[in-house]
């Protein structure tokens, strides 16, 4: 589904130039749930933007679903996928379906059939009561939500979530993360996940590539567990 | 008194509405032509600064430059010194149409810098989020940055009209008329100042419905 040969990226940093992405080999496969680990400024979303052709590397080849990743290819090869955002990146000006309809409004389709899956999806994010409420009165979960009921009204192929929990609580992050995996095995959508919190990864992955000063340092295979909430008590005792 | 003003509105209603008349015809024009050429240079503006999407030095100093240079040179000499070029495109370097391309000019540039201002305020990751979604860059300057920044454009323009009504009024030098040139001529230079007070309030009403009628709009539009 997604195939990075010997990818590099350098990056000026205060004049100089920095390779922050060092020959990267890597193949995620279809209805994965492919993790990207490592600390802030490793270079796993770089990796991420890299795989949506919104960054250009400078050396090797990547491939989206068989064809290969260049200039003329992204913007048409980009429309088959989508992305989730740390900071949800909803646009404050519109309503929450507005929202979701966004990418319908730069793709050939019907309106009417647009505006029933909207409120489908509105429905299957579990938002069916705030079809007209502004971005500005929703809770972070409920953003989040929105911009996944957003990234599915065009039915991806493949999501790019970069860190999608961690400007939520815990609660919330549980019930993102347990969505990521319905649509997963609803839709058969692969998911590619970045994340700093190891809970995030080890709940929802199947491998999982730990990043390390812009290379992947081991690929690891998961067993992936029930996605269960856990309270501040429960996490608190847990621990001892 | 205030039937003396009365009077002298009555005396010259029918100077004050082509006078009025002609402002609005020169407004218009120069309004329409401001908020498309100034909103697309505003864009270029944009995203060919040194951290815009398409940074291009030579690009954003040439058009930025133009907009300086328009803005600073005095008004009244601009007008002066656009009449060949009037006299170019319309045959003419004098009357009401020749006035509406320095006041179009002028409008362009003050539109493209409080363009290219309030998409500045525009939260930067709405770019990535655009292309991540399938957008190219026009549907990105359509559908995200333009509904995004509405608001603020709504006051910048309005504040762009307003100015447009301030300059209006000089431009009788080139035979271009309005209330601005009535107030003058038949008001100060006349010695009826009684003309040249109503026509003074008729002007400050004017700006006060424009202003509030965008401050309206852009709260209706802005759900931020």
């Amino acid at each position: 589904m997604i195939r990075l040969e010997n990818v590099s990226k350098k990056f000026e940093i205060n004049g100089k130039e920095n390779t922050v992405i060092k020959d990267i080999n890597l193949s995620i496969y279809k209805r994965e749930i492919f993790g990207l680990v490592g600390e802030t400024g490793s270079g796993k979303s770089t990796i991420l933007r890299l795989m949506n052709g919104f960054i250009k590397p400078d050396d090797g080849n990547i491939y989206l679903m068989g064809e290969k990743l260049n200039r003329k290819t992204r913007h048409q090869l980009v429309k088959d996928t989508s992305m989730i955002f740390q900071g949800f990146n909803l646009l404050s000006n519109l309503n929450v379906i507005d929202n979701v309809l966004l990418p319908t409004k730069i793709r050939k389709g019907s309106k009417k059939e647009n505006i029933n899956r909207a409120k489908e999806l509105l429905s299957f994010v579990g938002l069916e009561d705030f079809h007209q409420s502004t971005i500005r009165t929703l809770s972070g979960g409920q953003k989040q939500r929105v911009a996944i009921a957003r990234t599915l009204i065009t039915n991806p192929k493949i999501i790019f979530c970069d860190e999608p929990t961690s400007a939520l609580d815990d609660k919330m992050s549980f019930e993102i993360l347990r969505l990521l995996k319905d649509i997963n095995e609803k839709f058969g959508t692969t998911i590619v996940i970045v994340s700093h919190d190891i809970s995030v990864i080890k709940a929802l992955c199947n491998r999982v590539a730990i990043i390390e000063n812009g290379r992947i340092e081991d690929i690891i295979s998961l067993k992936t567990k029930e996605i269960k909430p856990v309270s501040y008590k429960e996490a608190l005792l847990g621990d001892d | 008194m205030i039937k003396q003003y009365v009077e002298t509105f009555i005396n010259f209603k029918e100077e004050i509405f082509i006078a009025f008349y002609e402002t609005l015809d020169m407004i218009f024009t120069a309004m329409i032509i401001s908020l498309i050429i100034g909103l697309f240079l505003g864009f270029i503006l944009f995203i060919t600064r040194s951290d815009g999407i398409y940074r291009n030095n030579k690009i954003y100093f040439i058009v930025s430059s133009l907009i300086n240079i328009t803005r600073s040179i005095p008004f009244i000499l601009f007008i002066i010194v656009m009449i060949p070029f009037n006299r170019l495109i319309l045959g003419t370097g004098f009357g009401v149409h020749a006035s509406k391309i320095p006041l179009s000019l002028i409008g362009i540039s003050i539109f493209a810098r409080f363009t290219e201002q309030d998409l500045l305020d525009v939260n930067k990751n709405i770019y990535e989020t655009s292309y991540a979604l399938g957008a190219n860059t026009i549907q990105y300057f359509i559908h995200f940055l333009l509904r995004e920044a509405r608001s603020g454009l709504i006051l910048s323009f309005t504040s762009t009209i307003i100015s447009l009504l301030s300059y209006s009024t000089v431009m009788g030098i080139i035979g271009g008329g309005g209330l601005g040139y009535l107030a003058i001529s038949e008001g100060y230079y006349n010695f009826n100042y009684k003309l040249m007070w109503i026509i003074i309030i008729l002007m400050i009403l004017l700006v006060q419905i424009i202003q509030a009628g965008g401050n309206l709009i852009a709260k209706i539009s802005d759900k931020r």
